[in-house]
């Protein structure tokens, strides 16, 4: 197992490194932060030539990351011209705003599609298996906004005007304690939640299927075992695979913040100041956001791999 | 029960298959019996219902089957118990070996916690330690070469032999009355399946239980059954010791089967293959189910369904020109 997960760090720290390169390049082919700078030249000559080496933006474009490298290496991530702040600081407020609704997204995602994966598997062509079905389907042509908005109206407005009960906010980060937090936490997360529930219950009930119709789970059965058992434990382990995969890769993308959920929910996270960003073209900011995205797919596609090593010795040893 | 009573009892079993093109009848009004000790074969081509019997003896058939008939095994009504009874004789008396070893071990637990899951399945009051030790025994017996190390291993770790050996260390740690094999050694290579069955009765021998072995393999039979059945399109076509089998059969799909068997001492200069293919289960021929296929047919066969008649001691046969297939065969073709 060691080796294994040695194996799989060596090849993930490359893989970051030319990650992030990349990134660089893309983000300062496609932002110019003097843009609104053209209009008025040469007038603005001044200002232009500040931002100009503020920014390097005279190095070429594939030898620029490397000064940023040496920046990033130093812990200076630059400063904000949006928010007028050094960017970690912006990172490290956004980011823990945008996990408080990613990590409850992300754990009501996993239970609910792993329950309707092996429900709908169990019950092949039930009505039940229909019904899940179906609404997976609703779930994924709904757009984002249109869920979030159906989610507000009825949680948080039709309730209070037709009942006088509100269980929760329609957003906005206001809450003092951990109630009030829920009571805010909870719509954004379950309009997060509910996106990933209908792609991986898909996966999820044909990956249990295949298993279960595999000869070691009647091996299973012929020894005796409860059909819990043969289920849970045999199967489960088998079939946790592709799910582990998609788990990870939603996970890394909730935590990198959702640009439509966080605006109609008000919600200060990483995905609401992205928008600020590219329309401030605070290039410092936004390769910060950017890079952190990056970041996170590849620590988690590593996290991945090593789960997968954990579940299949045959990956593990193999 | 005293040791003359038979350990199973299969009286008029039938399973069925629901399907949108109807019902496939898999199993047809099947009666046999298994005596205690002994090695019972049960031969036929694919498809000619031999697993579908034994599956549906351990209720391990598909859902959408439908089962009738009644099996008595030691006295308890195998059918109709409850689920919960069937799984506490699943793997402790009856244990099943099968046929791919290759896909039958769950690939992500230990070889050695699989047998260990068996043993405490069926007695929670044996320690981990205890059922550890005895799981290397079993793999000692059944000769899997340093037990203690293999034990800690993975399926993927063992070759197809060796995955077949544990399956049969699996299938014996509970000391079964009976164990089925259902094409034990199909998936095998050739000298592998002589080591592989060669095992199995060792075990068989040494525990005392009796097997129900499930093959299509008549050289396999020869060498290790007391009696053989032997199906065709999901029926009983003739029941007999191995002898009246191999030398006195009275049947002429049996016959056919064994016109087809390779002769190692070359006496014969071609095989004879069964022309055609074996009938659709959805709507079978009319009359006896082998007659498109058979050399003695005759015009009654279309018309008149063959029952299983006594053609000696213990000796059944499904046709109508049984008796007189005993004598000078070649006459009546």
């Amino acid at each position: 197992m060691f080796a294994y997960v040695t194996r799989r760090v060596l090849i993930a720290v490359p893989m970051l490194l030319v990650a992030m390169y990349l990134v660089h390049v893309g983000v300062s082919a496609t932002v110019d932060p003097r843009s609104e700078f053209y209009v008025c030249l040469p007038r603005c000559q001044e200002g232009f030539d500040r931002i100009t080496e503020q920014y390097n933006l005279d190095t070429n474009i594939f030898l620029r990351p490397f000064g940023y490298f040496s920046e990033l290496a130093r812990g200076n991530l630059g400063d904000s011209s949006s928010i007028g702040e050094p960017v970690w600081d912006t990172l490290k407020t956004r980011g823990w705003n945008t996990a408080m609704i990613a990590i409850p997204a992300f754990l009501i995602g996993a239970i609910l599609s792993l329950l309707l994966s092996v429900y709908s598997a169990r019950r092949q062509y039930s009505i039940g298996d229909y019904t899940f079905t179906g609404l997976s389907f609703i779930g994924f042509a709904m757009p984002s906004f249109v869920m979030a908005l159906l989610l507000q109206h009825i949680f948080a407005v039709k309730l209070e005007q037709l009942f006088g009960i509100k269980p929760f906010n329609t957003g906005r980060k206001t809450g003092e304690n951990f109630l009030q937090l829920a009571r805010d936490v909870t719509l954004p997360a379950v309009s997060l939640a509910i996106l990933g529930i209908a792609a991986d219950s898909r996966f999820g009930r044909a990956s249990m299927l295949e298993t279960l119709n595999q000869d070691y789970i009647r091996t299973a059965r012929a020894k005796g075992l409860k059909e819990g058992k043969v289920v849970w434990k045999h199967a489960l382990r088998n079939a946790l695979i592709p799910l582990v995969t998609l788990w990870a890769l939603g996970f890394s993308a909730l935590l990198g913040g959702s640009v439509v959920t966080e605006s109609i929910f008000s919600w200060p996270g990483i995905g609401q100041v992205f928008l600020r960003a590219l329309g401030d073209a605070d290039l410092d900011l936004l390769m910060a956001i950017v890079m952190f995205g990056g970041v996170l797919t590849v620590t988690f596609n590593l996290i991945a791999d090593v789960l997968y090593g954990v579940l299949d010795p045959r990956i593990r040893l193999g | 029960m005293n040791d003359e009573s038979p350990l199973l009892t299969v009286d008029n079993l039938s399973v069925g298959f629901v399907t949108k093109g109807g019902i496939v009848q898999a199993a047809t009004e099947i009666s046999f019996e298994i005596r205690r000790g002994e090695v019972l074969a049960v031969v036929g081509e694919s498809g000619s219902g031999k697993s579908v019997t034994a599956l549906a003896l351990m209720r391990l058939h598909p859902g959408n089957a439908i089962t009738t008939g009644d099996v008595d095994f030691d006295g308890r009504d195998l059918l109709n118990m409850s689920d919960a009874e069937m799984r506490s004789v699943r793997g402790s008396d009856i244990a099943m070996i099968f046929q791919d070893p290759m896909t039958a071990m769950n690939p992500v637990f230990t070889v050695g916690s699989q047998i260990v899951e068996t043993i405490r399945v069926h007695d929670s009051s044996v320690s981990k330690q205890d059922a550890w030790s005895k799981t290397v025994d079993l793999l000692q017996l059944v000769g899997v070469p340093e037990p203690k190390r293999r034990a800690s291993q993975y399926p993927h770790e063992y070759s197809g032999g060796m995955r077949q050996r544990a399956m049969i260390a699996m299938a014996i740690a509970n000391d079964p009355k009976l164990l089925i094999a259902d094409e034990p050694t199909t998936a095998l290579d050739v000298t592998v399946q002589a080591q592989v069955m060669e095992v199995l009765h060792e075990v068989q021998a040494q525990t005392g239980s009796a097997m129900m072995l499930i093959t299509h393999d008549l050289g396999l039979v020869a060498g290790s059954a007391d009696r053989v059945q032997v199906m065709y399109a999901s029926r009983l076509m003739e029941t007999g010791t191995i002898n009246q089998i191999f030398y006195e059969s009275q049947n002429p799909y049996t016959m056919a089967l064994l016109e087809s068997i390779p002769d190692v001492d070359g006496l014969k200069d071609r095989l004879e293959p069964i022309p055609g293919n074996p009938p659709s289960l959805l709507n079978p021929p009319s009359g006896c189910a082998f007659r498109p296929r058979c050399n003695y047919a005759q015009p009654i066969c279309a018309v008149d369904k063959p029952v299983l008649v006594s053609v000696g001691v213990e000796h059944e046969s499904r046709c109508l020109r049984a008796h007189e297939l005993g004598a000078d065969t070649e006459a009546l073709v």
